[in-house]
C-alpha cells in the first residue's frame, strides 16, 4: 500500500513536469502570454528565497532569519545589482555569512 | 527569446551546467539528508525511502507527504498536498515549452523528469546570459541535481538506520540553505534596472513572506503568479516587437 503512495505521488509530481512538454495540448503561448512568463523566473525564484530571510509571523511581526543572513543578503543583492560574475556573488556572500555565522 | 541552442554536448557546456549548478546541490545536502532520515522514521522502508527521491523527485512535496504518513493521513489528503506544492512545475513546463517544441519525446520526456526550481533556474540563467535555451545544458544540470538529492537522501536513510535521529543532527541550524538566497538573488538582480524586473521581484517576494503562513502548500506559486501579473501591466514595451515605448520610465 506504501507503494501505492509513492507511485500516486511520482505520477502527479511527473503530470506537472510534462504537462506543456505535450504535443497533444494545442495551448501555444501568445505574444501577451510570452511577455507574462518572461518574468516568471524572476518572480518565482523570489518566491523561494524571500520567506528564508524574512519570516512573517502570521499576526503583525516580519522576523529576520538573522543578522548574518540581512548583511549577507544586502551584500548579494548590491554585487548582484552591480553586474558583478554571479559565481563571484555566490561565493562571496556565503563566505561572508558563514563567517558572521560561525566566528 | 525563443532562440534554442540546439547543439551537441561539449565538455566546456558540461562543466559549465555543473558548476552552476554547484551551490545548489550544496544548500540541497541537509535537505536531502533529512528527508532520508525522516522517511525511515516515519516508516517507510529503506527502498521505500529512496524511491521517494529516486521517482517523486520533489523535496517539498516529499517532507509534506513523510509528516503526513506518520500522522496517519488518507493518501487523498497526501495526493491534493501534493498536486499544490508541485504546481508551480506547470509555470516551468509552460515556459520551457516555446524552446522544447522541436526536441524529440525522449528529450522531453527526460527534461521533465529533470525539471525542479533548481534546473529551471540555472537554466533560466544560462539562457539570459548565452541568449539562447540550451537543452543539453538543462538536462546536464538537472541530471547532476538529481545525483545530489539521491546521494543525500542515501546519506540520510543510512544514518537513520544506524539509529541517528534525524532531529539531532543539527542539520537545519547549518545555515546551507543561504547559497539559495545568494543564487537565486545572483540570477535575477542585475535586471532590477528594468521596472517590470523590480515590480516582479518586490510584489512575489512581499507577497511569498505574507502569505506563507496562510497558504503553506501553495505561497510559492500564489506570489509568483502576483509578481508576473503586476510586472507585465508594468511593461510598457511595444508587445510585438519589444521595443521601449516611454524609456524615461525604466530605471
Amino acid at each position: 500500500m506504501t507503494w501505492t503512495l509513492i507511485i500516486g505521488m511520482a505520477t502527479i509530481t511527473y503530470i506537472n513536469r510534462y504537462f506543456f512538454f505535450a504535443r497533444s495540448i494545442a495551448y501555444r503561448p501568445g505574444p501577451h502570454a510570452q511577455r507574462l512568463l518572461s518574468y516568471s523566473s524572476y518572480a518565482v525564484l523570489t518566491a523561494i528565497w524571500a520567506p528564508i530571510v524574512f519570516e512573517f509571523d502570521g499576526i503583525h511581526e516580519v522576523d529576520l532569519a538573522g543578522l548574518d543572513y540581512l548583511i549577507a543578503t544586502s551584500l548579494a543583492a548590491a554585487l548582484s545589482f552591480l553586474r558583478i560574475n554571479s559565481l563571484i556573488v555566490v561565493l562571496a556572500s556565503t563566505a561572508v555569512f558563514f563567517l558572521i555565522r560561525f566566528v | 527569446m525563443t532562440n534554442s541552442d540546439r547543439s551537441s554536448l561539449t565538455p566546456k557546456l558540461a562543466w559549465l551546467a555543473f558548476v552552476d549548478m554547484l551551490p545548489l546541490c550544496l544548500a540541497v545536502l541537509p535537505w536531502g539528508v533529512l528527508t532520508g532520515a525522516l522517511a525511515v522514521q516515519a516508516g517507510f522502508s529503506v527502498a521505500q525511502s529512496q524511491a521517494l527521491s529516486l521517482l517523486v523527485f520533489a523535496g517539498a512535496a516529499q517532507l509534506s507527504a513523510i509528516t503526513f504518513f506518520a500522522a496517519g493521513t488518507a493518501y487523498g489528503a497526501i495526493f491534493a498536498s501534493t498536486f499544490v506544492i508541485s504546481a508551480r512545475h506547470l509555470l516551468y513546463s509552460l515556459t520551457f515549452r516555446q524552446h522544447i517544441a522541436q526536441e524529440s519525446w525522449l528529450t522531453r520526456v527526460a527534461l521533465a523528469f529533470l525539471l525542479t526550481d533548481e534546473m529551471f533556474a540555472v537554466s533560466e540563467a544560462h539562457t539570459k546570459r548565452s541568449g539562447a535555451f540550451s537543452v543539453r545544458y538543462a538536462l546536464v544540470s538537472g541530471l547532476f541535481f538529481y545525483i545530489a538529492w539521491n546521494v543525500a537522501t542515501a546519506i540520510g536513510i543510512a544514518l537513520a538506520t544506524l539509529g541517528q535521529n534525524a532531529d539531532s543532527l543539527g542539520l537545519d541550524s547549518l545555515g546551507l540553505e543561504f547559497a539559495i538566497v545568494a543564487t537565486f538573488i545572483a540570477m535575477t538582480f542585475g535586471e532590477l534596472r528594468r521596472f517590470p524586473v523590480l515590480v516582479a521581484i518586490v510584489i512575489s517576494g512581499s507577497v511569498a513572506v505574507f502569505s506563507k503562513p496562510f497558504f503553506s502548500d501553495s505561497y510559492i506559486i500564489f506570489a509568483a503568479v502576483s509578481g508576473m501579473i503586476a510586472a507585465y501591466f508594468c511593461d510598457r514595451s511595444d508587445v510585438s516587437t519589444g521595443v521601449e515605448v516611454k524609456p524615461e520610465q525604466v530605471l
